[in-house]
């Protein structure tokens, strides 16, 4: 199987180009193929796996080489296929997850004209996904990376008849440009500087040596502005909320699991460079633990379930960070696998109760919905436990050995603010279950549970959700961890801090306060939250615009730039090159309105000619020789 | 009795700027092509005069080739000519001038 790991990324590819030229006439059959293809990726993954770990520990890499693309002098990209511990999790994650949400596709979708369409975007992403996790050169990661953001584009757009959604998709592709452009700086200054782009020459241990160590700060921030584009984290965060105008099924894949992950991916991937430059880490731990806590506050005050769901996303994305800031970059990709399954989970159940309810999204049009749709409910219910925190769901693993990892530097705030946004967390997402699930009806129309095609895949992430968390029990370390290791080096030791026991019981007990409060409000029916709502109208509006951040930058980037694009497209595009490829028309004309009067028609001209250009050219001829 | 060589080639030149002159100056259509075939046998004389001259046959045999097509383009020029001339009554050369920008 290691030879031939180029079918991973094909066959969605060959999925994607079937379903975009029949896939009207394959109607049904088109949802159906776009699974297969995936799931068979997935199977190839699976097989991949088990050949990887066959290799003893140390030799744990598998490099193929597809196919020679650019050899220019000094410089080669080639597409070449890179399978490590590091990429062999992402793959996993990448089309397992994808798989379920392809199923489940099937059934949220099934009304839609554009049927075969959809599933011909989404093999379309699932593809360039792959070549982004598998890349084993950063020109091709950037192949993957645009291609991934321009699925993203097309699917969030896909309704497109719908103003808001075409201009979502179109926030989220030019927000997260600003981010790419200037990893491509990054990318361009790596080869200047390091000689290559190739993983295997650049992303060594040694490789810190050679430069100073300026060179990598600027490298890693250059690249982490593409991560903070990408993974939707402060400044760059504001396309994220409005991506939920595009299906379910997209805000599941794309950004929860998968797309808004390549950031977390390029830094754990690239640690060598952020390693060796200080400044570079700790913005990243900055970013991370800020957004975290900004997401969380602002998931509280949103009342579309779909928006509650992307804050949070934006937030756990911030402990993914936080977690790369403090070196371990395993405890962050391991909080990357367990929030694909809880958070899939959760968006493919906001699914399912818009489904349930023609469509309706607002919770306070929601409420006690378990008696309706006992199996969303339920598998719903792991994944608020699992994001929480609490033991034994994978969430509870995956987040406490982030916090402690916190506590474990000589930055005791850090450690306070996380468990702050910790709580928060357990508080915005206990408001949504309460609201949604428990207490009094206030739907408009009976809702009903979804067909079993869309239930299977809530069933089996659920069971991901919780069991997940057994990747990490091991004696000392834990199984992810260790199978990490041949990328990530050694795991630090904690020098500092509280004993391991003291810390998991302020975790568990952080998220179970954060859970009695969401109860106590909104699920007891003690608290009249409705009235409260308008009562702290105004910290709310705070809240649910994201702290106006999209609004101040409406009042003036946005401005800014119309007024550049407006000056570049009058201005420039307009005048300056359309003038003067318009001069050059003119001039040609009024060549030809002076060189056409040669031709009089009178036959006795030409004859005048021919003898004058014979008598030339013969004294030409005759004065050579 | 020997004529030198050049005798010959200059009543080649004038036979042929007589020739020009009257392609360039004259209106009637058939008067343009007699001077072309003016020009054309004036030519034919240079070719015998040289062959003459180096003692080889290659200027008589050029010097056939030329008379063939001079027959042949005649052929073609004075159809044109008559077919003109039964459209516009005219042979004048400088009425045919359609073709002008």
């Amino acid at each position: 199987m290691l030879d031939t790991i180029w079918l991973v990324p094909a066959l969605p590819f060959a999925g994607a180009a079937i379903n975009l030229f029949a896939g009207r006439r394959l109607g049904r059959l088109a949802g159906w193929l776009g699974v297969l293809v995936v799931a068979a990726s997935f199977g190839l993954s699976l097989w991949l796996f088990a050949d990887l770990v066959a290799l003893p520990g140390d030799e744990r890499l598998a490099v193929q080489h597809v196919f020679d693309w650019i050899e220019v002098g000094s410089f080669s990209a080639n597409v070449n296929l890179r399978v490590d511990p590091l990429s062999m999790t992402m793959l996993l994650v990448v089309t397992g997850i994808a798989s379920l949400i392809h199923v489940y596709s099937i059934g949220y979708m099934e009304a839609d004209p554009r049927f075969g369409r959809f599933f011909a975007y989404m093999n379309l992403f699932v593809g360039f996904m792959v070549i982004l996790v598998l890349a084993d050169n950063f020109l091709l990661l950037y192949v993957g990376w645009e291609g991934v953001g321009l699925c993203s584009y097309l699917l969030i757009g896909f309704w497109h008849e719908r103003v808001r959604a075409a201009n979502a998709a179109k926030k989220a592709f030019i927000t997260t440009r600003i981010g790419d452009t200037l990893m491509l700086i990054g990318i361009v200054l790596i080869f200047l500087r390091l000689g290559s782009l190739d993983f295997g020459k650049v992303l060594t241990g040694s490789i810190t040596q050679t430069q100073p160590s300026g060179v990598f700060t600027v490298i890693s921030l250059l690249l982490l502005c593409g991560a903070i584009g990408k993974s939707a984290q402060i400044p760059l965060h504001v396309w994220l909320p409005d991506a939920m105008e595009g299906p379910t099924p997209v805000s599941a894949l794309i950004h929860a699991a998968t797309m808004v992950t390549a950031g977390v991916y390029l830094v754990a991937r690239t640690h060598v460079f952020f390693g060796a430059s200080g400044v570079a880490l700790t913005v990243v731990l900055i970013v991370g633990l800020v957004t975290a806590l900004y997401a969380a506050t602002a998931a509280l005050g949103q009342d579309d379930i779909k928006r509650v769901l992307a804050y949070s996303t934006i937030s756990q994305l911030g402990f993914m960070f936080f977690a790369l800031g403090l070196r371990h970059y395993g405890a962050a990709i391991f909080l990357l696998v367990t929030h694909a399954f809880y958070k899939a989970l959760m968006f493919l159940g906001a699914g399912s109760v818009m489904h349930g309810l023609h469509g309706e999204s607002d919770m306070r049009k929601m409420g006690g919905l378990r008696k309706w749709m006992p199996i969303t409910s339920a598998t719903f219910v792991i994944g608020v436990l699992s994001i929480s925190g609490v033991p034994p769901f994978s969430g509870f693993f995956s987040k406490d050995q982030i916090l402690n990892a916190a506590n474990h530097t000589e930055h005791t705030i850090a450690w306070l603010v996380s468990l702050v946004a910790a709580f928060v967390s357990a508080l915005y997402i206990a408001r949504l279950v309460f609201m949604t699930f428990f207490g009094e009806s206030r739907v408009e129309r009976e809702p009903h549970e979804s067909p079993p095609v869309m239930t299977v895949p809530l069933i089996l992430l659920a069971v991901g959700a919780t069991v997940a968390g057994l990747l990490s029990v091991d004696a000392v370390t834990g199984r992810l961890p260790t199978f990490l290791q041949p990328v990530f080096g050694e795991v630090a030791e904690p020098v500092h801090g509280l004993p391991e026991a003291v810390l998991t019981t302020i975790s568990v007990g952080v998220a179970l306060a954060g859970i009695l409060v969401g109860w106590f409000v909104w699920g007891s029916g003690r608290v009249d939250w409705m009235a409260l709502a308008t009562r702290f109208g105004e910290l709310k509006r705070f809240l649910a615009s994201g702290w106006y951040v999209d609004a101040s930058y409406a009042r003036t980037l946005v401005p800014a730039g119309r007024l550049v694009a407006g000056f570049l497209s009058s201005g420039i595009d307009r005048r300056v090159i359309d003038g003067s490829v318009n001069a050059i028309g003119a001039l040609v004309q009024r060549l030809a309105a002076v060189g056409r009067r040669v031709q009089t028609g009178l036959v006795r001209n030409y004859a005048l000619g021919l003898l004058i250009g014979a008598v030339v050219l013969f004294a030409y001829v005759g004065a050579r020789l | 009795m020997n004529v030198p060589v050049a005798h010959f080639l200059v009543v080649a030149v004038m036979l042929f700027a007589i020739g020009s002159v009257g392609v360039l100056v004259r209106r009637n259509a058939l008067v343009i092509f007699m001077s072309i075939e003016l020009q054309l046998n004036a030519v034919n004389l240079a070719l015998v005069a040289f062959s003459r001259m180096h003692g080889r046959l290659d200027g008589q045999v050029l010097a056939f080739f030329s008379m063939v097509v001079a027959a042949a383009e005649v052929v073609v020029g004075l159809a044109i000519i008559v077919v003109v001339y039964r459209r516009r009554r005219s042979a004048d050369v400088d009425d045919v001038s359609l073709l002008r920008w």
